[in-house]
């Protein structure tokens, strides 16, 4: 009797690792760039804070400007930061997760339904990082935050929470079914 | 050329920690942004409700210094739970993924799919650390989390990867 075969893992589609791939690459893109370029893109966020001074409650008093502009300047270079953070993380969890759901879901509907919303939401999510800090210096802290927020970090972050949750509920049934 | 034969998987159940981990973490990080006011404002009742636990002195400047102090550490548990939670379960993604590749022993695989799992819950670990620092007081919660659920969570995690590289590196007959 020949001995039952081992449990495989099922690839994904290409684009899909193409996409989680793609993410890495801009993260690490992203992190270079932050070091090559860290000066440049100071003056520009603070050139372009300057020129709006009503967004950023600039008064015109040095002492109190230049701690509103460095508050402002440690924000841009955070989300920069967490761009690159959540890029090379997102990457991976695309790669793995959609990896668990090309495997574990039978049904074709829910599988392409799966890998979809972690594809996007994997890939969508990091990039609200990038919006907020582009977005600083022309609409100041909090209006850029909302702005991400909504644009961004909501619609993808849930597609992702709801992908993982979909996906930890679909093993959990497997689990029992075997 | 190099072609790679099929990729074996580990057992369904480390699958579960593995991605259920990922989706708490997510789920965490978003509960850090969207719900951060509701979070403060549980932490602060809990701390009223422990007073004597977190040494309030009656002096009102003393006493929000050392509300705020555990209210940030509680909040630090719930990021560091977000950060770890994400990477420890890729780790046990793909560090089970190598066991059930590298290593041919199916009790050696076993013992080190149950190491791995365990290690895979250390992020758990930090939100035992939140809510311990607002039960118990700062320093005295952070020494539970830390004795009791980090440290062992953590030694079983590093204990699972050092067998795991073992275990690739033995001669195969």
């Amino acid at each position: 009797m020949s001995e039952a075969l081992p449990p495989t893992w099922r690839v994904p589609p290409w684009w899909v690792l193409l996409v989680g791939v793609l993410a890495i690459v801009c993260a690490e893109l992203g992190g270079a760039s932050m070091v090559r370029f860290k000066v440049e893109l100071t003056r520009w966020a603070r050139g372009a804070m300057l020129a709006r001074p009503a967004v950023h409650g600039l008064v015109g008093v040095r002492d109190v400007d230049e701690r509103i502009l460095d508050e402002a300047l440690v924000k841009f270079d955070a989300g920069l930061r967490l761009f690159h953070m959540h890029a090379e993380g997102m990457g991976l969890v695309i790669i793995a997760t959609t990896m668990v759901a090309a495997t574990v879901a039978r049904s074709a509907a829910v599988r392409r339904s799966i890998i979809a919303l972690l594809t996007t939401g994997g890939a969508g999510y990091p990039v609200g990082y990038l919006v907020w800090s582009a977005l600083i210096p022309s609409y100041g802290l909090e209006r850029a935050k909302t702005i991400a927020e909504w644009l961004v970090w909501i619609p993808f972050g849930s597609a992702t929470i709801v992908g993982l949750w979909w996906l930890a509920g679909l093993v959990a049934l497997r689990m029992a079914r075997a | 050329m190099i072609v790679s034969g099929p990729v074996r998987r580990p057992p369904l159940a480390v699958v579960l920690v593995a991605v259920s981990m990922l989706a708490l973490g997510e789920t965490a990080g978003a509960a850090m942004s969207q719900l951060r006011p509701q979070v403060q404002r549980y932490a602060a009742a809990r701390i009223a409700a422990n007073a004597p636990a977190h040494g309030f002195s009656g002096s009102a400047e003393y006493d929000d210094e050392v509300r705020d102090r555990a209210i940030f550490t509680a909040e630090a548990g719930l990021s560091f739970f977000h950060l770890h939670a994400e990477g420890v379960g890729l780790i046990l993604f793909f560090a089970s993924t190598l066991v059930a590749c590298a290593v041919p022993w199916r009790r050696e695989r076993v013992v080190l799919y149950l190491l791995l799992t365990l290690g895979g819950l250390f992020p758990l670990g930090y939100l035992a650390y939140g809510a311990a620092v607002l039960e118990v007081g700062r320093d005295a919660g952070i020494e539970v989390a830390e004795r009791w659920i980090l440290t062992p969570l953590g030694i079983s995690a590093i204990a699972g990867l050092l067998g795991l590289l073992l275990s690739a590196a033995r001669p195969r007959a």
